[in-house]
């Protein structure tokens, strides 16, 4: 046979091979997180399984610290080879989904999540009625506080209102042993804003009602002067309240080295808690947040975070992404009913939000740190999710972070505040 | 034949620059393609002058690039010809190890030099607030007070830079002739009056060159504040490529960023041009 024939004979032979190479050929789909290290290895293992029935699906992790995963997620997500799936906070979902960074889930994923889950997070994860994302946990704050201390400066109950909240806080601090009696938190957005409407909520006030910002109400008039006392009285000091972009730093450090005596935190911090502070953890009790003058029971800021699928990757990989994602967090892929999701989370003391697994894990939620939040859920307030949202909370750290270290009053602040928030959220809504 | 490299500098230099400046007079999100954009004139410079946090935001960024920038070159510069003069001297012993100790730090990554940094700044329990307390100087809030934070950034900044300056230094002190020394001496000049005219005013090109490095270098700051500081607290470090980041990426707002990186890349030029201008008038009146 000449050397002409045998080549003819080889391209023949591949292209007819070449559909069914297409055919096995594996789908690359990748998982972007901001999850740590030991996290992503309980991530990897799941996905492990999945490829055990699906071995045609080849899933990679990678993490980025929080402060970098909105950036990552903008900068990488307008590509086919950027991530496809990311997890993400709630409050960044309107703009990912206005860009279509982000793609709607498929009629049967939909379907799943409206009925599996409760509705106040499916309406989280959509915008405009189409979902976006599929849930997975769901944060909530209450009131940390440090039971050794508290014995220490005699005060024998958690404070229920705000007059026993900055008595507490008061009795708690120690200027000669560099302890405070209330830590905030600074130069980290949610810190800062959630534990602040935390308190907001608590005393009959919002952040944004009926899509405008709210933060001219007398109500958020007494939260601002709360704060104002509590720096003003020395309860509270800001120079202990720096977090970095891994959202941990001192404001964690002085927690767990029993120099702050409460602090305005969610339940996800309960894994940083343990590993910093071993068996002295046990010295941490949870409480509902004080109630305001204005307020009429203990209510809490909620938000939740969701996979989604970049739009713009192919449909191979779009198909894979829901189909892992569906898997991972349906009561198959876990451990006693539980999704692997959920295991996850639980892992890091984070609540899951589908019913199921709510159900799978009750004895866990039923421990001294999380059933504190498992209490606070119900009366719990969402975060406002509004397009511009990430701005208006990065703007009230801002104004919150100047009240802190004495910049401008609290009227001032409340003033800004509205102001800001004002022109920010109208812009964004053009 | 200039023709390949005016082409690849026109491609990879002035087009992303000029790309830049349509930019700043657009209302565009950088999740949309260019042709997306719509003019809005001056609409964008306007905002980041203005009166809404989005101006506030932005003139706090670039006062802070200024102070960071004018704190970093007015400590480096001088150190470098402190440590360039103290390891320049052939009889010194070790001369060579020290220069070699001082241009390490220059060649640590960021990230390690920011893990390091931020625990050395650690309020309640930083070596350097331990130090202090040895003798006597109660705790520095560091990187937590508005006051001190941006100031602590500069300071990390002239450890990792002075020893790359204090290379140029040595640099310029070579090209010295010796003899200019030796023929001072005999006059019966001192080491002071040897400093003040001989060296410095022969450094003078070296300054210049270090002083322009210098400058952009700082005004580029932005891996320690994005490691260790995210721009708190209070926006006290949030330096202006950091908040074009924030602002033109997190927020997507492409024609708010360019017009502030074109106000940055305009910052830059106007300061190194002056300084070259100051230069030149004092090298032709002399």
């Amino acid at each position: 046979m000449s050397l002409a024939w045998i080549s003819k004979l080889a391209l023949a032979a591949g292209l007819i091979v070449l559909p069914a190479t297409g055919w096995a050929q594996s789908v690359n789909i990748s998982y972007l997180t901001h999850w740590s290290p030991e996290t992503v290895a309980l991530l990897e293992a799941a996905a492990k399984d999945f490829a055990k029935a699906n071995p045609d699906v080849a899933i990679t992790v990678r993490a980025v610290p929080f402060g970098d995963l909105l950036t990552t997620l903008r900068s990488q997500g307008g590509s086919s080879d950027g991530p496809t799936i990311g997890g993400i906070y709630d409050l960044w979902l309107p703009e990912l989904a206005r860009d279509k960074l982000v793609a709607p889930a498929p009629e049967p994923v939909a379907a799943e999540v409206k009925s599996a889950w409760p509705a106040g997070v499916v309406s989280a994860a959509s915008v405009g009625g189409t979902l976006y994302g599929i849930p997975n946990e769901i944060d909530v704050y209450a009131l940390n506080y440090n039971k050794e201390l508290f014995k220490e400066a005699g005060i024998a109950a958690p404070p229920k209102t705000w007059a026993e909240f900055k008595e507490a806080a008061a009795k708690l601090t120690n200027k000669d042993k560099g302890q405070q009696g209330f830590g905030m938190i600074n130069s980290w957005a949610a810190g800062v804003v959630h534990p602040f409407a935390s308190l907001l909520v608590s005393n009959g006030g919002n952040l944004v009602k009926d899509g405008k910002p709210a933060l001219d109400s007398p109500q958020a008039g007494e939260t601002f002067a709360l704060y104002e006392d509590l720096i003003k009285s020395g309860a509270s000091n800001p120079a202990m309240a720096t977090a970095d972009a891994n959202t941990t730093g001192p404001f964690l450090d002085n927690f767990v080295s029993g120099k702050t005596g409460m602090i305005i935190m969610a339940n996800w911090w309960e894994s940083a808690l343990k590993s910093g502070m071993g068996d002295k953890f046990a010295n941490v009790a949870t409480a509902p947040i004080p109630v305001g003058p204005s307020g009429d029971k203990p209510h809490s800021i909620s938000y939740s975070w969701m996979t989604v699928v970049n739009a713009k990757a192919g449909e191979a990989e779009q198909k894979a992404a829901w189909e892992f994602l569906a898997w991972l967090n349906s009561p198959k892929s876990g451990k006693n009913g539980a999704s692997a999701m959920s295991d996850i989370l639980m892992s890091m003391g984070i609540l899951p939000s589908r019913n199921s697994d709510i159900e799978a894990h009750k004895d866990k939620l039923g421990s001294e740190f999380l059933s504190g939040y498992v209490s606070v859920l119900a009366d719990a307030r969402p975060f406002p999710v509004v397009p511009g949202g990430q701005e208006f909370s990065e703007s009230l750290q801002q104004t919150l972070e100047a009240l802190q270290y004495g910049q401008v009053s609290a009227k001032d602040a409340q003033a800004n505040a509205q102001a800001d928030a004002t022109s920010i959220l109208e812009r964004a809504a053009k | 034949m200039l023709a390949p490299a005016v082409t690849l500098i026109g491609v990879f230099v002035l087009l992303p620059m000029l790309l830049t400046v349509w930019l700043s007079f657009q209302d565009w999100s950088t999740q949309t393609p260019f042709s997306d954009a719509g003019f809005i004139g001056l609409g964008n410079f306007r905002e980041i002058f203005g009166p809404t946090s989005v101006g506030r935001d932005f003139k706090t960024a670039l006062l802070n690039t200024a102070i960071y920038t004018t704190l970093s070159v007015i400590l480096i510069l001088p150190l470098s010809v402190v440590f360039g003069l103290l390891v320049y001297q052939r009889e010194v012993a070790g001369g060579t190890t020290l220069r070699t100790v001082l241009f390490s730090t220059y060649m640590v990554p960021m990230i390690a030099v920011a893990l390091v940094w931020s625990k050395l700044y650690s309020p309640s329990e930083g070596p350097l607030n331990q130090l202090l307390g040895l003798v006597g100087i109660g705790p520095q809030p560091w990187l937590s007070s508005p006051r001190s934070a941006l100031v602590s950034i500069v300071f990390l900044n002239v450890w990792q830079q002075v020893g790359y300056f204090t290379v140029l230094a040595i640099a310029g002190l070579t090209q010295i002739p010796g003899s200019l020394y030796e023929a001072a001496t005999l006059d019966g000049a001192n080491r002071r009056e040897q400093f003040r005219f001989i060296t410095l005013p022969l450094l003078r090109r070296t300054l210049l060159f270090s002083a322009v490095i210098a400058i952009i270098n700082a005004v580029q700051v932005f891996e320690p504040v994005a490691l260790i500081t995210q721009g708190g607290p209070v926006g006290s470090t949030n330096v202006l490529t950091y908040h074009i980041r924030r602002v033109g990426i997190e927020r997507a707002q492409g024609g708010l960023g360019s017009a502030m990186a074109v106000m940055l890349m305009l910052s830059l030029i106007v300061c190194v041009s002056a300084l070259f201008a100051f230069v030149n008038r004092k090298d032709s009146s002399e």
